[in-house]
């Protein structure tokens, strides 16, 4: 549980690591701090991160099948045996005094030796009329949150990604159609999920079509294709990719890529000594739940590497 | 173990937890059998009432739930505008309104609901002293959230809006609305999507946000941090 009693959570400590971020990088990186007999903290906007809205984890060693809430609670399960603290909030600015950080929020302010930024991604906007006029009247970006809003109605996934086509595969369970439009060819979901969308009854693939506008009065009407066409629709579901919550890294001078990925090694480390990355955030080009869980494992090893060589109590 | 089990065993463990006393009311209707004896009359009210006796059973007797019924308490229904039931309020001692639930606090709404209950019962607050040192520029609001069983993401954001409008004495009122069992407040809202918070009617909040977002929103400028 978070927060009651504020449990765990000491301000005056210089806390040996803070892990920013709420999803399963920053959560494998402090179940191994933990284990390290560190003192730790994390800090997150987002308790679960991207992957607690996906319907179908199939691809995490030892669980067959669960959904990206499942799997979370499972780490919440994990990190609750270890008195991992957690809280609900958003790091605005960081700075180094002597040997250790001081972080800043809007509501308190904590001290690291080392930090490990594990903030994820946040989604990809489509950029165009009516996408944000429209978003929780008909646009959407979390199948598992909105889906349950249109049972036996018609509406589309944005994107052609293996997350498109989960998203897609879990609307068609409630809805009467599915469109999955694509800018590209051919969907590039893994060979599994493709294979599920295509026998698919429910789902239909509208390719090579970019779409400029969404419409509507007070919820979503249509959409309308680069073409010109009026597509009717009830409901956008947006799946085009994600960006790097990469901003506060920025600010610290930390390397970043033309993405706006953090540059790690493979010891999770920036180019700031006693700054760690991991996961979406960093710049691996395979970002999977697992690849992050990884970076963050070893991002936890480093930072116990790093204090051993830079404090005598370690 | 199933996931209504589990559910329960959260329950019982988090609320074995609390130290300090608690009140909550409950506002549901009856009716009367042909024989005279009174029956709960809402559809919803038996097993949402079951629910809470399950989180008061557990608390040690320290929380004390309230059942009021909308048809003997009049004056009641009337001063705290109470248009459906069952109805969770959490009210200080001055009569104050703080947190309204039109949602039961089931499965993902466990956590932000005990949490609230606690904090309610003087538990330290993460996020009160920002709040106070805001207070003077936060005008007397209410933050709807709608939010449904299934989404991640909305135990966060109630989480948070709750913990505010306890810092904050009830200046900030949260109302927690179930739009899948009170649909008619979710169109009336042209809400498709959760979490969805809207801030005095006027401003709408999508999706995930941040006690940041939430704080700028109230104060509609920049925010004076108190550490």
């Amino acid at each position: 549980m978070f927060n009651i009693d504020m449990e765990g959570i000491d301000l005056e400590k210089i806390y040996d690591l803070i892990v920013l971020g709420g999803g399963p990088t920053a959560i494998g990186c402090a179940i191994y701090a933990a284990r390290f007999a560190m003192d730790i903290l994390i800090i997150g906007k987002v308790f679960g991160g991207l992957i607690a809205t996906t319907h179908l984890v199939e691809n995490y060693p030892g669980i067959t099948s669960t959904s990206g809430q499942g799997l979370m609670e499972m780490f919440k399960d994990h990190m609750d045996s270890l008195s991992i603290p957690y809280i609900s909030d958003e790091i605005r600015s960081i700075e180094k005094i002597d040997d250790y950080f001081v972080l800043h929020s809007f509501f308190q302010q904590f001290k690291a030796y080392t930090i490990c930024i594990a903030t994820g991604s946040e989604r990809k906007k489509l950029g165009i009329p009516g996408e944000e006029e429209f978003a929780g009247r008909g646009v959407s970006y979390c199948a598992t949150c909105d889906g349950p809003f249109y049972k036996d109605k018609t509406v589309c996934v944005i994107g052609g990604s293996d997350s498109a086509a989960k998203e897609a595969l879990f609307l068609a369970q409630n809805v009467k159609k599915v469109y999955i439009i694509y800018r590209g060819e051919e969907i590039r979901a893994e060979p599994i999920n493709k294979k599920r969308v295509y026998e698919n009854d429910k789902i239909e693939i509208i390719n090579n079509t970019n779409i400029v506008e969404i419409k509507g009065d007070t919820k979503v009407k249509s959409v309308i294709f680069e073409s010109g066409k009026v597509f009717k629709i009830d409901g956008v579901f947006i799946e085009i990719g994600s960006l790097p919550n990469s901003d506060l890294a920025k600010k610290l001078e930390v390397e970043t890529n033309k993405k706006g990925e953090i540059k790690i090694n493979r010891k999770s480390e920036t180019n700031v000594p006693g700054i760690f990355a991991a996961g979406d955030v960093a710049d691996a080009p395979f970002k999977q739940a697992i690849t992050g869980v990884s970076e963050g494992v070893i991002a936890a090893y480093s930072a116990f590497d790093y204090l051993k060589q830079t404090k005598i109590e370690y | 173990m199933s996931q209504d089990e589990k559910y329960k065993e959260i329950i019982k463990r988090e609320m074995a937890k609390l130290t300090r006393p608690v009140k909550l009311k409950v506002v549901t209707s009856q009716s009367a059998k042909p024989d005279g004896t009174k029956i709960r009359a809402c559809m919803d009210c038996d097993q949402f009432m079951s629910l809470l006796r399950v989180y008061e059973e557990n608390s040690i007797g320290l929380l004390t739930i309230e059942e009021l019924t909308i048809d003997d308490n009049p004056d009641f229904a009337k001063r705290y505008d109470i248009q459906r039931v069952p109805t969770i309020l959490l009210i200080d001692q001055q009569g104050r309104e703080y947190i309204r639930y039109l949602a039961a606090p089931q499965g993902g709404e466990i956590q932000p609901f005990i949490q609230a209950v606690f904090t309610f019962a003087g538990a330290p607050n993460y996020y009160e002293a920002t709040i106070k040192k805001n207070l003077d520029r936060i005008s007397p609001s209410t933050l709807k959230i709608m939010i449904t069983n299934q989404c991640p993401y909305c135990p966060q954001v109630v989480t948070i809006a709750n913990q505010f409008a306890i810092a904050s004495e009830g200046k900030v009122r949260t109302v927690v609305v179930d739009i899948m069992a009170n649909p008619d407040i979710g169109q009336y809202y042209d809400a498709a999507g959760v979490p969805y918070t809207i801030i005095n009617d006027q401003k709408t909040l999508v999706g995930m946000i941040g006690p940041n977002e939430i704080l700028r929103a109230l104060i509609g400028g920049n925010i004076s941090v108190q550490y």
